[in-house]
């Protein structure tokens, strides 16, 4: 808990210093005289025979590093990356232990959470088969209501009725499906 | 020293001499502390210990007196770690690692426990259902055929549950990255398989395929043994260009096999870049050929000179390029005989020269299951190396025949301005 805290300061920059920061760079703009003139004089004294940039000027030979790596680099470097975890052999044993036992973990409730949905979903086929054809025509006019899909999608746009892809599917629809 | 420590400091003295006199060895997950969270400060009983081996030389790994520690920075070698680790080292040093009293890893533990038994207990149903398949009718099984599909299906199942018993301990995982694993049992063969499959696998159908030894010598191989090669102490690497002095010697393999149970293998090492002046193409030669060799995950080494008589077809001919020709690639061939048999080894019809390896195979209903390949060129070790195996040759260098131009009309000097 500790070390989550001393990141905190890190991914959430502290409100003081913004809006200090940012109510002075307002102010100076509103406020100060600005003087185009003379920065453009100031940077022709630095360098008085071109006005393009140095970096321009630079050999052209010289190795380019890719941008990419550069990057990367840049985000692996930064001081807002967490550091890499270096455990001693026991303690990275220890780290797996638990990791593997934590994907376990995850992996059994995901199995009974979708056991119980089929158990659901079964329950209420057999109702709905045990409606149509064994309880007379009561039953089936209760069947009956039960399998109208009037209404169901009232306010929500029908094509959430199925789950929605990127393409349609490789073989198709098919047709003859039934139970 | 404040109030609380000095209440708490004879009840841990008391700790630490009970702990030292009644069970040394004690694996009960607690560790003996002081109530104090700074840097140790002793006891009357530790001092006491530390001056009795004062004349002892202090471990580095558990020395935390200033005294004990001055007398190693003072020869030379630092003190590891904190200072309360090492004290933490002195008192617990003897804890097995599944019992670290580590709270979140013993929950760990006891979830992967609980898995495990969940996992045996399936085994044996597994095992039980099996059982009855096989004393099964055919005829209420569905006829032979589908009888023979449900059991291998079956059998894969319990060894893919096998594996998932174990693939979750941290010791299997720590014994296997030492070295230590068993290869007779299912975990080892399938991390063994795994971790051959990450590189060495990969490495071995790259280097074949780039050489083009596949088509060449064989028609086709899908590795599924992981085969090594050695000259003496020197491992080569698949497709190294190895000096012929080396290469002089017969070779070591260490096959390893990743599926249960003992059989029956071939080698065979072809040299298929002889320079055949009279068809102006090449020519295989066998430089080794030997048969029922047995092998199991655990019987690994295949040392070509030491292969018995009886097995040995054709024995040990160093690799060699005469002067002027083109590298050559000895690759060698791992081949699994069926079933267990044996084959015939007093075979007249084998041959060095022209020896083919894909009729060879066929003839014997042989199946590869791993390779190996390097190479071999003229250098200043290749004469003597001919003449002390009796080879000629060694005096001729082969040259590349001149390719005459084509009759060519030189253009008018006007073109080239």
């Amino acid at each position: 808990m500790n070390v989550l805290s001393s990141f905190r300061s890190l991914f959430r920059p502290s409100p003081s210093i913004t809006s200090s920061s940012s109510s002075s760079t307002i102010f100076s703009s509103l406020w100060k005289p600005s003087s185009p003139s003379s920065s453009i004089l100031t940077r022709h004294a630095a360098a008085p025979f071109s006005s393009t940039p140095r970096a321009m000027a630079r050999d052209k030979g010289r190795p380019r590093t890719d941008k990419r790596i550069t990057l990367i680099r840049y985000h692996l470097m930064h001081p807002m990356t967490p550091r890499p975890l270096r455990f001693s052999r026991l303690r990275s044993l220890r780290h797996w232990t638990i990791h593997r036992a934590w994907l376990l973990y995850r992996r059994q409730q995901l199995q009974a959470k979708e056991r119980s949905l089929e158990r659901q979903y079964n329950s209420m086929r057999d109702a709905c088969e045990e409606l149509r054809a064994h309880s007379g025509p009561e039953g089936a006019r209760l069947f009956r209501a039960s399998q109208s899909k009037k209404g169901i999608w009232q306010g929500v746009p029908v094509e959430y009725a199925r789950l929605q892809t990127d393409g349609p599917p490789r073989d198709g629809f098919n047709e003859g499906w039934t139970r | 020293m404040s109030g609380c420590k000095r209440a708490s400091k004879p009840l841990a003295s008391l700790w630490r001499q009970g702990a030292k006199g009644s069970c040394p060895n004690s694996t009960l997950g607690v560790s003996f502390r002081s109530f104090t969270a700074g840097p140790a400060r002793f006891d009357e009983a530790n001092v006491q210990s530390s001056k009795a081996d004062n004349s002892a030389f202090p471990d580095p790994a558990t020395a935390v007196t200033p005294s004990e520690e001055e007398k190693l920075i003072k020869a030379g070698i630092l003190p590891v770690g904190s200072r309360r680790r090492r004290l933490a080292l002195q008192t617990t040093a003897n804890i097995p690692f599944e019992q670290l009293p580590y709270q979140c890893f013993q929950e760990a533990r006891k979830v992967l426990q609980a898995d495990r038994e969940e996992k045996l207990k399936q085994i044996e149903s597994e095992r039980a259902r099996i059982a009855k398949l096989q004393s099964q009718d055919p005829a209420v099984s569905g006829g032979e055929v589908e009888k023979a599909r449900r059991l291998r299906s079956m059998q894969n199942y319990l060894e893919k549950l096998k594996i998932l018993a174990d693939i979750n301990d941290p010791l299997i995982k720590k014994r296997f990255e030492d070295g230590q694993g068993d290869m007779n049992r299912p975990i080892y063969r399938y991390l063994a398989d795994k971790k051959w499959r990450e590189y060495q696998r990969p490495l071995i159908v790259q280097r074949i395929t780039q050489m083009n030894v596949v088509p060449d010598i064989l028609p086709h191989l899908d590795p599924v043994a992981d085969v090594r090669l050695a000259f003496r102490r020197h491992n080569i690497q698949p497709g190294q260009f190895v000096d012929s002095r080396v290469s002089e010697s017969p070779a070591r393999l260490k096959v390893q096999v990743f599926d249960k149970g003992e059989r029956f293998v071939t080698v065979a090492v072809v040299d298929p870049d002889v320079p055949n002046l009279e068809k102006d193409s090449f020519d295989y030669r066998c430089h080794f050929l030997a048969a029922n060799i047995p092998i199991s995950p655990t019987s690994t080494s295949i040392p070509l000179s030491r292969l018995s008589q009886d097995s040995t077809i054709l024995p040990w001919l160093p690799p060699f390029a005469q002067k002027g020709s083109p590298y050559h690639r000895l690759s060698v061939f791992v081949l699994e005989q069926p079933n267990g048999q044996k084959i015939e080894t007093a075979q007249k019809a084998v041959e060095r020269d022209g020896f083919n390896l894909r009729s060879f195979a066929d003839k014997n209903s042989l199946k590869p299951i791993g390779a190996h390949l390097f190479r071999t060129q003229w250098d200043e070790g290749t004469a003597a190396v001919m003449a002390r195996a009796g080879l000629e040759g060694a005096d001729i260098e082969l040259r590349r025949k001149r390719v005459e131009p084509l009759p060519y009309k030189k253009k008018d000097g006007a073109r080239y301005r």
